[in-house]
């Protein structure tokens, strides 16, 4: 009872914070529609400021940066909306048009099958998707194991034992890609480069020797940081370091 | 008809070679060019050049011509940029340097190449060799061996060096002149010195006008002339000798003659007429010069030094700071002074990375004075920036050694800084994405905003990881915890109550039967009959509130139906009861009897606490 209570006092103020926010997507959304990108990429950045923030938010504002022709900020929202919605069809679709305007085209490093399962697989679901049906699984888990206890029937006491340990395991599958899936988003280990032609170094200083040269709208891999500077892996493997402010972390 | 048929098939066959020809020129051209009439004696150049990129050059035999010298090989390359097209010709040559050596018609077979793996083969060369040498100087050839000796003091060629102790790199200026104390009507270098180790620039050009003077050596008054003055820059350190230059003259010797009578000979013999000279051949060779060249100090501007020696100024200059990506800019740098100006090579810029760098236009402005080579050399840069943005070429120094001073002098070019537009109507955009991807998406669009309300939630929240995550987790666990301990304790409340009913039945029948126990032990069995009936009688009494004195076996069996007791304890229990009268007279080993019946009582009375509950 008093979860409950907690529960719809929370949402409550939730609901009541965003009502403001509403308004002002409305606006952005009015200012898309007229042709004005830029004023709606305005709005919908201010409701981010705010500390809030949806798929849809992320792609519309995607939308707005990519109708102003600024496709490094296109790119970086239609990702962020990605990590919120992974398997969203119009996001996906969005993106690869967008990532049709970039210069760079870098091969992918060819991933063995059961890694494209695997990450295919998470992305199935958003990252609060996955914890909450953990969470249900791992409910209907304790139920199927209360009946199998309280059951006589050797049979049926056979069956349930059974689907009790497959639960147990796909709950604990579903718990890793809830866990993957949330510090990949929280921790930020992909960014797009903003900078129009970027030189990266073998090293994290200035005078470091230029390995190879990529540009803006590209994403690439943070693996890591030092003091303004940050080293990166491209798509085909290869590694390097560039300024942090050349980056935006998705 | 026929006609008609016959002029169709040759425009075909015109069609057809037009077509080869036009394809051929497009392509690779090989071809062989030289001069087609030359004199016995006569140099001239035979030049095999093609108009692409090309290897395995196999020369034909040259039998008929002695080789001077060659094959040089030679490459050149010319750009052009038309609407932002480059196109580029490229063209290596072979040359070879043939004398005459014999009269008539030779042929020169064709030479093959490799362009992309396929043979070439050039055109065949004809070459008409006629009657030579007799043009050159006949009259040197006509009055040999009839000459008289010109003393080597009359006529002498001398080389002198403005420095005999250079540095490596520095000019030095070698002049051939001669002293004569005759008239000469010709000279011919037949021999330059070879100048291994020296890179040389001839400072008097073959036709300006020989600028003589009178100086008196020893005495004597000789007329003298320069023929030759060298440029020579040192390509290494040590002792450096140049060989003598070898030279013909024809000298003009007065020729004493036999006297005539005729006063009319005399007349016309004499020098206004110029035959009473006679025309002498000599050979002369110029004294042999040895140079110490200093190697240069060691470097302390560290790689920058690229071998420029003299004096130097540069001068760095971008047409344009501000372009748009695709438009071509022009970096020019300039180093002009005096020294070794060709032997500068390409300055070292540092280009941004997405500039694309053609080789640079090395333009010479090179003057060559009596004075030695002075002038500039510039080298234009053509770059392409790709991409928009802040790009800056950094400054690079122009290291050279100053030989006046002794030390290396540095000079810095300025940063330049340049701003790169977007191309117009985000050509670079379009075209860097159609050329790499497949047409598919050309011409398409995003798909359209989303409207209406959003699931606003903040941002970078996640619920994996919430306390909320945790305490939705973690109970179920709880529950089913909980679900196991209630269930445990129930169960074991179950098995208790079970257990203690057991337990109290059993110790009302031996309450009931302790008499009846006593009497089994000491083995008085009427005795334990009468009490076994009694406790079974009294059980039924007390359990169904029947007075003793009412109660039969019909009775007992009908209240313990009443009660809902088996039908198989009912009649054990019946049975029981009339064992008891029995068993007072059986025959046989009384004591078992005895505790049969004690068992069997025991049983009924146990057995019937717990059905009656």
């Amino acid at each position: 009872m008093k979860e409950k209570l907690l529960l719809l006092i929370l949402s409550f103020i939730v609901l009541t914070a965003t009502a403001d926010q509403q308004a002002v997507i409305q606006k952005a959304n009015t200012a898309y529609q007229a042709g004005f990108y830029e004023n709606a990429a305005k709005l919908y950045e201010q409701v981010i400021k705010d500390g809030y923030a949806s798929s849809e938010l992320y792609y519309n504002l995607g939308n707005a940066y990519f109708k102003a022709d600024k496709f490094p900020s296109a790119i970086l929202n239609y990702e962020r909306a990605l990590k919120l919605d992974p398997s969203n069809e119009d996001i996906i679709y969005n993106l690869k048009v967008a990532n049709n305007q970039i210069i760079d085209k870098i091969d992918q490093l060819p991933k063995l099958f059961y890694e494209r399962w695997w990450e295919s697989l998470k992305q199935l679901l958003s990252p609060d998707a996955w914890a909450v049906t953990t969470i249900i699984l791992f409910v209907v888990f304790f139920i199927v194991i209360a009946i199998f206890l309280l059951s006589t029937s050797v049979g049926l006491r056979r069956v349930l034992l059974i689907s009790g340990l497959l639960l147990l395991f796909v709950t604990g599958i579903f718990f890793i890609f809830a866990y993957e899936t949330s510090e990949e988003a929280r921790e930020h280990r992909e960014a797009i480069v903003f900078e129009p032609t970027l030189p990266v170094k073998s090293s994290p200083e200035e005078t470091g020797i230029d390995l190879f040269v990529i540009h803006e709208g590209l994403k690439v891999q943070v693996i890591d940081e030092l003091t303004g500077w940050r080293e990166i892996r491209i798509a085909n493997g290869s590694k390097g370091w560039v300024k942090s402010e050349t980056l935006v972390a998705i | 008809m026929r006609m008609h048929l016959f002029s169709f098939r040759a425009t075909i066959q015109l069609l057809i070679m037009l077509f080869i020809t036009s394809f051929g020129y497009a392509q690779v051209e090989f071809k062989a060019t030289a001069n087609q009439q030359v004199a016995v004696g006569d140099q001239f150049r035979l030049i095999f050049s093609v108009n692409a990129q090309a290897n395995g050059f196999k020369a034909p035999a040259i039998k008929d011509f002695s080789i001077v010298s060659g094959p040089s090989q030679s490459s050149s390359r010319s750009m052009q940029i038309i609407n932002n097209q480059v196109t580029s010709n490229i063209e290596y040559s072979y040359t070879y340097i043939l004398q005459a050596v014999k009269e008539g018609t030779f042929t020169i077979a064709p030479a093959s190449v490799t362009v992309d793996g396929k043979n070439y083969q050039s055109n065949s060369v004809s070459i008409t060799v006629v009657k030579g040498g007799g043009s050159q100087n006949p009259q040197a050839q006509e009055n040999q061996g009839q000459s008289p000796d010109i003393s080597s003091k009359n006529l002498f060629v001398k080389a002198s060096v403005n420095k005999s102790n250079p540095y490596q790199g520095e000019q030095v200026i070698v002049s051939y002149k001669i002293y004569t104390r005759v008239p000469l009507s010709q000279y011919s270098v037949s021999k330059t010195p070879s100048l291994t180790g020296f890179w040389s620039e001839n400072l008097i050009k073959d036709n300006t006008p020989l600028n003589q003077y009178r100086e008196v050596i020893n005495g004597a008054e000789y007329v003298v002339a320069e023929i030759k003055r060298d440029a020579l820059f040192a390509q290494k350190s040590g002792r450096l000798v140049i060989d003598p230059l070898e030279l013909d003259v024809i000298a003009q010797l007065e020729v004493k003659r036999r006297r005539s009578n005729d006063p009319f000979d005399d007349f016309f013999n004499n020098s206004f007429f110029g035959s009473n000279y006679q025309n002498v051949k000599k050979k002369l060779l110029s004294n042999e010069l040895t140079l110490n060249v200093k190697p240069l100090p060691d470097n302390k501007a560290g790689k920058d030094f690229t071998g420029a020696v003299g004096s130097f100024n540069i001068n760095t200059s971008l047409d344009k700071n501000v372009v748009k990506a695709n438009d071509a800019l022009t970096l020019k740098f300039t180093v002009s002074g005096s020294g070794n100006l060709k032997l500068i090579d390409k300055p070292a810029f540092i280009f941004p990375p997405d500039f694309e760098v053609y080789d640079p236009r090395i333009i010479d402005d090179i003057k060559v004075a009596s004075s030695g080579v002075s002038g500039k050399r510039t080298f234009e840069f053509l770059l392409v920036p790709r991409n928009h943005g802040k790009y800056s070429i950094k400054p690079i120094s122009f290291v050279y050694f100053d030989q006046n001073s002794g030390s290396y002098k540095s000079l810095r070019t300025p940063e330049f800084n340049i701003t790169v537009e977007k191309g117009t109507g985000n050509d670079s955009y379009v075209k860097a994405g159609a050329e790499k991807e497949d047409f598919q998406y050309i011409g398409t669009d995003i798909r359209f905003i989303n409207t209406g309300i959003f699931k606003l939630r903040p941002v970078n929240h996640f619920f994996f990881g919430t306390l909320w995550f945790w305490i939705l987790f973690l109970l179920p666990v709880i529950l089913f915890v909980l679900f196991i301990t209630i269930w445990k304790k129930e169960l074991k409340k179950r098995s208790n109550t079970a257990l203690m009913k057991n337990k109290k039945a059993t110790g009302v029948a031996k309450k009931r039967l302790k008499a009846a126990e006593a009497y089994l032990k000491n083995g008085n069995q009427p005795a334990f009959c009468t009490e076994v009936s009694n406790a079974l009688w009294g059980y039924i009494s007390d359990k169904f509130n029947i007075p003793r004195s009412i109660l039969s076996l019909e009775l007992v069996s009908e209240a313990l139906h009443q009660k809902s007791v088996s039908d198989e304890l009912i009649t054990k229990f019946i049975n029981t009861l009339n064992n008891c009268e029995y068993a007072r007279f059986a025959p046989g080993d009384k004591s078992e009897v005895m505790s049969n019946l004690y068992s069997q009582a025991i049983e009924v009375i146990t057995q019937t606490e717990q059905e009656l509950k």
